[in-house]
């Protein structure tokens, strides 16, 4: 019995043991990404990820790295070589968790970010995916504000280049800043990111 | 007590675990440090980033064997497999990965349009907003260098290579009648709706051991995996009207369309110099099913095509000019597989079928002939690493063709042929490293009804010289049966056979491209016969040659001016050739020395509209003046058009589409027909090959009916 009481506590250390490592981790590659520590943060979600061996978060996380980054270099070899590998870390993250909606809208912004770097090679095709994984994740999770948010800033893009008025869907806009008011998660480091965007999004409704 | 020991027991079992640190340094292979690699042992929390100067330290609790895991942008994954005591002071050098976009890339002899970035000098969109093509497949890469101008025929013409030296694959499978059935002198299109495939490869020499039976050129079509989304697209086009329409459910997909074309009512406004009795008028349909496996695609293509028109040709010999007729029905079937075996294995096989059938009604003579022919094909292909590649696979052709004639003077004849052949091939990709690539390739092929067997060996090699710019190589031997028009009469001819010598230069930097290629071509074995037409009782022997020697330049910007990208061609071509019934070598027709293309497309954005231009020159074409001594000694005036055309978006998925081809309207000629006989002057009267009518018109509307509204047809035009 007492053997058994100890093998059992055993375990529990240990798995308590990795539940904080986990979070420690977490919290240590956090702390990297706001100290513009971006490769070092991918690095250390790509090291937690690949020790979890379940987990989407930090595959997800590292891939939004890459992805943002992008946004702000002009070097093409690198902005495709970032690309391909934060198309890896979602596919990754795909595997351990099938029909997640937050997924779908990372991968949206993957695909945004093929167009802004070059439009006249990826707009035709690549426009189309986002679109449809907009769609797909606002089916699964109708309230995400992120969805509801970067959808609605995708589609101004689109109404600007056509001509049309931006404003139309600047009522998405307030929905979403009234869900990221609701917003909860028991999981931690759940995506809960995109409130700072608001005010610049909402530059096209002035 | 007890819990006392336990706690003990607890924490000496933490404590156990004594600290080792891994130390090291991360270079590139020339030795240059790599800041930022992530360094870590595999499935554990402990690692660490390389600094600066590429050194990187960290400690692990972890004992024994282990396997340590470098990882960086660009290069290749490493891994170490040793015990943990041992990782110390270690000298990592990744290894590039060879799949970058600053690698080497092996292109010589090919254009490339697609998504694969690296390779491609044109996008998919580009292909279609061509003015002058028209929404033609082909049009476009009548642009491209390395190809004359013989706007009469609307096919293909590569290299001093004639028509018929040119393949076209759709999904590695061949195609048989790529282009849709047309009389002498009007031009043809492919008979593919644009916007199934979503990536080409145009190789004007040089190609790959996988494809055989073409002289000179090989177009690779491949179609679209996965359609975006569901949707319905209508057209209505001055000539005729069209509608498509995708289906997507669970882990399939359905896409058809089908096209009607009258140019009836075109015709009766625009005068034609052509005499048309039943203008042109065709139907077709297609439909793409695609199925997701687990580990694989499964396509199936289906394409039913009828044309039918009648018509005077003018002929300087016969004062009444000639009827000729023409009805033609088409099928094309195509199903293949790709899949993935494991253990980085994949397959690609599949087969494709066609039969055509023509009822061609030539003044008081009618031909019925039919045409069966079909692929299968297997290729396996194993990736051993990055740097090493290997293909292997075999194909069998088969073919049969009936025709029977009939004429209130000769009777019925009839002549039929089987044209059977298997071959095998096999190819190595070796990367050595980002620099340098080398393709190293062989092919064997027998053909039953010649009963020839030959080998055919293909090299290419690429060299990066500089970061933005590469030199390649390729070498290949090419074997062809001789044409339809030959072999139902006499089957005992040696293939046809070309050898390609290509050089050429590379250099891409953001947006701007710059290819040159220099090549030598020589022909051998070309089959001749020594009568007007190929017929009955003709001699035939395989005792033709020649050669083609040039250079192919291409110039893209899409950067300089905003909204607006170009590109330009330029080829320089000398050939010669002694082939079918020619007395002597020569310059054929279909050859002209110089080529120039300019092709621009500029986005007016408040004006919503895509607005492209393209103007083709070409130098004139060789003749034959029977008033000279000199066999194909003359030469036509220059050939010059200026296409243009104007996509106007009225909103996302609507489009007023308007294109005029030779708005300058240019009097081109192509070609004279002499008199057989002198007049009463001593000389032969001659009569100038002209376009059908010197301008022609499209007005179109196209609308896309879709769930998320962004879809339109801008890439169908």
């Amino acid at each position: 019995m007492k053997t058994i009481i100890i093998i059992l506590s055993i375990f529990a250390i240990t798995s308590v043991n990795s539940q904080a490592a986990y979070e420690k981790g977490m919290g240590k590659a956090f702390e990297l990404w706001g100290n513009q520590k971006n490769d070092e943060a991918a690095n250390l979600f790509e090291r937690i990820g690949k020790a979890e061996k379940d987990n989407w978060l930090p595959f997800y996380y590292a891939a939004q790295i890459h992805i943002v980054t992008t946004f702000g270099i002009k070097d093409a070899e690198q902005i495709e070589s970032r690309l391909t590998k934060a198309q890896n870390y979602l596919n990754e993250a795909k595997t351990f968790s099938k029909g997640n909606a937050e997924i779908m809208i990372m991968e949206a912004m993957l695909n945004t970010a093929y167009v802004v770097y070059d439009g006249a090679k990826y707009g035709m095709t690549h426009s189309a995916k986002v679109e449809e994984l907009y769609q797909k994740a606002k089916i699964i999770e109708p309230e995400n504000p992120r969805a509801i948010l970067y959808h609605a800033e995708w589609q101004m893009g689109a109404a600007k280049f056509w001509g049309k008025d931006p404003k139309a869907f600047c009522p998405e806009i307030e929905k979403a800043i009234s869900l990221f008011d609701l917003e909860k998660s028991t999981v931690p480091f759940y995506p809960s990111w995109g409130k700072d965007q608001i005010e610049r999004i909402k530059q096209n409704c002035k | 007590m007890k819990s006392l020991l336990t706690t003990i027991l607890l924490l000496t079992l933490a404590f156990l675990q004594a600290q080792t640190t891994i130390s090291g340094t991360v270079t590139e292979p020339s030795g240059v440090p790599i800041p930022g690699a992530n360094i870590y042992l595999d499935g554990t929390y402990d690692g660490s980033s390389s600094a600066d100067d590429g050194t990187f330290s960290f400690t692990t609790t972890e004992t024994g064997e282990q396997i340590l895991v470098v990882s960086f942008l660009s290069f290749e994954t490493y891994s170490l497999n040793v015990s943990v005591s041992e990782m110390k002071n270690l000298k990592i050098a990744l290894k590039e990965d060879v799949n970058s976009l600053g690698s080497v890339i092996l292109n010589a002899g090919t254009f490339s349009a697609g998504d694969n970035s690296k390779a491609s000098v044109l996008t998919p969109l580009d292909i279609v907003t061509t003015a002058g093509a028209a929404g033609d497949y082909i049009g476009a890469f009548q642009t491209l260098p390395g190809t004359s101008t013989v706007a009469e025929d609307g096919r293909l013409f590569v290299r001093g290579g004639d028509a018929n030296e040119a393949n076209v694959y759709i999904d590695g499978l061949r195609v048989f009648q790529p282009f849709a059935a047309t009389a002498n002198n009007i031009p043809t299109r492919g008979r593919f709706s644009p916007f199934l495939f979503k990536g080409t490869n145009f190789s004007t020499g040089g190609y790959s051991a996988e494809y055989g039976d073409a002289l000179s050129s090989v177009l690779l079509l491949n179609t679209i995996d996965e359609p975006e989304q569901e949707k319905t697209d209508l057209s209505f086009i001055s000539v005729g009207l069209g509608v498509g329409n995708t289906q997507k459910w669970k882990k399939n997909s359905l896409s058809v369309n089908a096209f009607y074309l009258n140019l009836k009512p075109y015709q009766e406004i625009i005068s034609q110099r052509v005499d048309w009795i039943k203008p042109f008028e065709s139907l077709s349909g297609e439909a793409v099913y695609r199925h997701q496996f687990d580990k694989g695609l499964f396509k199936l293509y289906g394409g039913l095509n009828y044309t039918d028109f009648e018509l005077i040709q003018e002929d300087i010999n016969v004062p009444e000019g000639i009827n000729f007729g023409l009805k033609n029905r088409n099928l094309y079937i195509n199903a293949s597989y790709k899949g993935d075996l494991g253990n980085d294995w994949t397959v690609a096989t599949g087969a494709s079928f066609a039969n055509d059938h023509n009822t061609i009604k030539i003044v008081e003579t009618n031909v019925d002939n039919d045409d069966n022919a079909a692929h299968l094909k297997v290729k396996l292909r194993k990736r051993f690493s990055n740097r090493f590649k290997l293909s292997f696979g075999a194909e069998q052709f088969l073919g049969n063709f009936k025709e029977e004639a009939s004429d209130i003077s000769f009777g019925n004849f009839q002549s039929s042929f089987k044209n059977n052949s298997t071959a095998a091939f096999s190819e190595a990709n070796i990367f050595f490293n980002k620099k340098l690539a080398m393709q190293l390739g062989i092919r064997a092929t027998h053909n039953a009804l010649l009963d020839f067997t030959k080998i055919s060996p293909r090299a290419s090699l690429a060299y990066k010289i500089a970061e933005k710019s590469q030199i390649s190589l390729a070498y290949g031997d090419f074997y062809q049966a001789p044409q339809q028009d030959i072999l139902k009469y006499n089957s005992s001819l040696d293939p046809e056979k070309s050898s390609h010598y290509i050089f050429n230069y590379l250099y891409q930097n953001n947006g701007r491209t710059l290819r040159a290629e220099a090549y030598y071509k020589s022909y051998d074995r070309l089959a001749k016969f020594d009568t007007e037409m190929p017929q009955f009782g003709s001699n035939y022997n395989s005792n033709g040659d020649g050669y083609a020697a040039g250079l192919d330049l291409f110039w893209r910007d899409n950067k300089s001016i905003k909204n607006l990208e170009y590109w330009a061609s330029y080829s320089y071509l000398d050939t010669e050739r002694d082939y079918r019934n020619y007395p002597e070598r020569a310059t054929p027709n279909f050859a002209t020395s110089h080529n120039l293309s300019v092709v621009g497309k500029y986005w007016a954005k408040d004006w919503k509209s895509l607005i492209s231009a393209t103007y083709n020159f070409a130098s004139g074409r060789p003749y034959t003046d029977p008033n000279t001594i000199n066999f194909l000694g003359e030469k036509t005036r220059t050939f010059n058009s200026l296409d243009m055309s104007w996509a106007y978006l009225i909103s996302q998925q609507k489009i007023l589409f308007v294109s005029v081809s030779n708005v300058l309207g240019f009097d081109n000629v192509f070609n004279y027909q002499y008199a057989n006989t002198p007049n009463i002057n001593g000389d032969f009267a001659r009569r100038a090959i002209r376009p059908t009518a010197d301008r022609f018109f499209i007005v179109g509307f196209f609308w896309t009916i879709s769930d998320n509204k962004t879809d339109n047809q801008l890439d169908n035009l």
